[in-house]
């Protein structure tokens, strides 16, 4: 038994931390802000050259084939940066079209995405929030030439700069999943702006969109335990980055506190703030174990991968709005202001917490699994 | 990063269950002689001692296989063992700090329980600040003469023997003039009254030294370096139970499960009600957690690396969940979480500390953890300056007259 890090896995770990401090610094992400795609194509395409989108895929395909834990490692400082782009929707379809893919679809895309020359999203949430992939509204109807997708997608992450978008939709057997070509006709993006400036969604309206025969991921009809899968992938991807985030607002409220003077003493040596910081440090490290078990579980197929999965999404969502927004509190006014850059890390969590599956999703998959 | 057990570890975790499931006792063991009894097998069987060196009666076992074993314990609800302070802190820093005299003299009969130990350390005015203790011991030349009072002395009216605590210089600094000694606790000049708490039982007690004896041999270390040796004495056994507790944890979360299916409201078991699933998602997924951070720990220990303060972030994260867990225990079962003797919808709760009960006896006992060893307090305090490295807060005994 194991809990830390191998020397390969805190070398990655390490290089993600070099290679983020010095192109992916506070001012680069207020820079992309006021961009039209949100994201660096030169910061993209040096990170597919360390090797980091075919990180989890075969070796086939330009990939490194290795797990979900080195990959969590990647979206932790990813998450610490706060970076703005589309990496694990990227990675995440790729898993997707690596798992159940036909050889044409897999050499179709995940050479191109290990290079850098592809860009994917996934499209989980409908017009009804449900996050239960079984729940999907978007239908597909057979067509002389392949379906037709009609239906509303929302909240979808970085769907502006995808090549390919994964949408699940109905057909009679059940949901399927399909590879639509973002201009295709009938396909409508409206983009979707939250709090979090360097986190882009885009609204999806398919009206009678045609898809080729050849465009489905798997069997039609059988994909809800693929979807399933992705969601509790995405999930366990999306801790991993809430973590990231709410590290660096530690690290940065301990770094405040041990500098800022009140009433001639430095604000940490006063047990409110030196408590509040303590109380943070127990919810970042509780998650960094509650986000590397699941991520091991995912890989090791462990037993209880499912619940560790929706433990990690449901327990750092909470930790981390609280570790982030105590780090403003320690702050105080300054941390408030726009020109400090607690928020951007703060509204990076808080974007997270509700896509892939929210907490009460989250929670409701563990109490059914806890329960039998 | 490999989560797995090892081949090994799996075998011992087999061998361990096989053992327990031959003699755990069938009964409740009610007088303090079956109690003893039952630890001399632990122990016989390789239980108990199991990180002491062998040297010393011990075993020489690892980290993992002790958390094993209270891992199995915990599952098949198996009596503990006793002398638990004995074995987890005391004898560890008579092997640390003691002379080879003392050694010999108690280390063996504390493993097989022959000699039960308590620890006298708070007193009625130092807690948190412990070392603002005042109990006093006299230097006579061949022994010391102990007056003073402690408190919270957890096996007092069974202890044979405490480790104490005591002022052999009250001139210098309060850290600097204070000793640890063994003192025999069958004599006349030691009093033990129990405590009720608000469990309704007695485990702790007040202890009273009027004119007792300790021996000069019975001196821990130097005189007047005992605060340095408690410090020491604080930071043991950490992490060895943490499997145990979890596993309690989750009996105890069975527990609900049933309980949530068998009490109707409107008709509807309560396991059906939204607000009821929340809560159990939210109590399981924080338990999970616990388990999770257990196994980060274990596998440093395995590693040899030593804890040290970051032992607070363990003490303090399991202690506060506990609370929060046998509230939400509490929120869910209503006023029948309230019941202190069991009955068909509940049945005894397996409590990670403390005694035997009811959800209600559980939810008391979750008041302790936070305060015993270290408040939740003191421990932020360590992990703040300690591991954080926040400057030290300015307290009025650090200033100078």
């Amino acid at each position: 038994m194991d809990f830390s890090f191998s020397s390969d896995q805190q070398l990655l770990k390490n290089s993600a931390r070099a290679f983020l401090d010095e192109h992916c610094k506070p001012a680069t992400v207020r820079l992309l802000w006021d961009d039209p795609r949100g994201e660096s194509e030169s910061m993209w395409k040096e990170m597919a050259q360390l090797g980091w989108h075919g990180l989890s895929l075969p070796e086939a395909y330009g990939g490194s084939g290795l797990g979900m834990v080195e990959t969590a490692i990647l979206l932790e400082e990813l998450g610490r940066a706060a970076y703005p782009g589309p990496y694990w929707p990227t990675v995440l379809s790729a898993a997707a079209i690596e798992a159940a893919g036909t050889d044409t679809q897999r050499k179709r895309w995940l050479s191109a995405i290990a290079t850098g020359d592809a860009r994917a999203t996934l499209a989980f949430l409908d017009n009804d929030l449900d996050w239960d992939p079984a729940a999907v509204t978007t239908r597909a109807e057979k067509s002389s030439r392949g379906w037709t997708l009609s239906g509303t997608k929302r909240f979808v992450p970085w769907a502006h700069v995808a090549n390919v978008l994964l949408i699940p939709a109905r057909v009679p057997e059940g949901p399927s999943l399909f590879l639509v070509d973002p201009s295709a006709a009938g396909l409508k993006l409206s983009p979707v702006q939250g709090m979090d400036l360097a986190t882009r969604w885009v609204h999806l309206e398919l009206d009678k969109v045609p898809v080729a025969g050849d465009a489905v991921l798997g069997a039609p009809g059988q994909a809800a335990s693929l979807i399933t899968d992705l969601l509790r992938r995405g999930a366990v991807g999306a801790a991993a980055e809430m973590l990231g985030a709410a590290r660096r607002c530690l690290d940065m409220a301990v770094g405040y506190a041990k500098v800022r003077e009140q009433f001639g003493q430095p604000i940490g040596s006063f047990q409110a703030i030196r408590h509040k910081c303590s109380e943070m440090l127990l919810e970042v490290e509780n998650s960094h174990s509650a986000v590397y078990y699941a991520a091991w579980a995912l890989d090791a197929k462990a037993e209880d991968h499912e619940v560790a999965a929706s433990v990690a999404k449901a327990y750092v969502a909470d930790a981390s709005r609280k570790v982030c927004g105590e780090a403003i509190q320690v702050h105080g006014g300054i941390g408030f202001t726009w020109e400090y850059d607690l928020h951007i890390y703060f509204k990076r969590a808080k974007a997270l917490e509700s896509m892939y599956g929210d907490v009460d999703y989250h929670r409701e998959q563990i109490v059914r699994r806890a329960t039998r | 990063m490999d989560l797995n057990y090892s081949p090994e570890d799996r075998e011992f975790r087999a061998s361990t269950r096989r053992w327990l499931e031959a003699n755990v006792p069938k009964q409740d063991l009610k007088t303090l002689d079956e109690r003893k009894a039952w630890h001399r097998k632990l122990y016989e069987a390789g239980y108990v001692g199991m990180l002491w060196p062998n040297e010393y009666g011990g075993w020489g076992a690892t980290p993992m296989q002790q958390a094993i074993v209270q891992d199995e314990m915990a599952r098949v609800s198996a009596p503990p063992a006793i002398n638990g302070l004995g074995i987890g802190f005391i004898g560890p820093t008579i092997i640390v700090h003691g002379t080879e005299a003392q050694k010999q003299r108690y280390l063996k009969k504390m493993l097989t329980a022959e000699e039960i130990w308590c620890q006298l350390y708070s007193e009625p005015n130092a807690g948190s600040d412990l070392a603002s203790l005042k109990t006093r011991a006299e230097d006579q030349g061949e022994h010391f003469v102990v007056n003073g009072q402690k408190i919270w002395t957890s096996s007092g009216p069974i202890a044979d023997w405490g480790i104490l605590l005591a002022r052999t210089d009250p001139k210098v600094a309060k850290h600097r003039g204070i000793s640890c000694v063994l003192l025999n606790m069958r004599q006349p000049g030691v009093e033990v009254r129990p405590l009720k708490q608000i469990t309704g039982s007695s485990l702790f007690s007040e202890v009273f030294m009027t004119n007792a004896r300790a021996e000069k041999s019975d001196l821990i270390g130097n005189i007047n370096e005992g605060w340095a040796i408690a410090q020491t004495t604080l930071g043991f056994e950490r992490g060895g139970n943490a499997l145990g507790r979890v596993t309690r944890y989750v009996t105890a979360f069975n527990q609900l499960v049933k309980a949530t299916k068998e009490l109707k409201r409107g008709g509807r078991p309560l396991i059906e009600d939204p607000a009821v699933r929340a809560r159990m998602g939210r109590i399981y997924a924080d338990l999970e957690v616990q388990r999770y951070a257990a196994l980060r720990v274990l596998s440093a220990l395995q590693k040899g690396d030593a804890p040290g303060a970051a032992s607070s972030i363990t003490k303090l994260s399991y202690t506060e969940f506990e609370k929060r867990y046998y509230e939400l225990a509490l929120e869910i079962l209503g006023p029948f979480g309230q019941l202190m003797v069991a009955r068909e919808e509940f049945e005894e709760v397996d409590t990670s500390s403390g005694e035997p009960g009811t959800f209600a006896t559980a939810f008391l006992w979750s008041r302790a953890g936070t305060i015993y060893s270290g408040s939740s307090e003191i421990q932020k305090n360590i992990i703040g300056e300690r591991v954080l490295g926040l400057p030290k807060e300015v307290r009025a005994d650090r200033l100078k007259a």
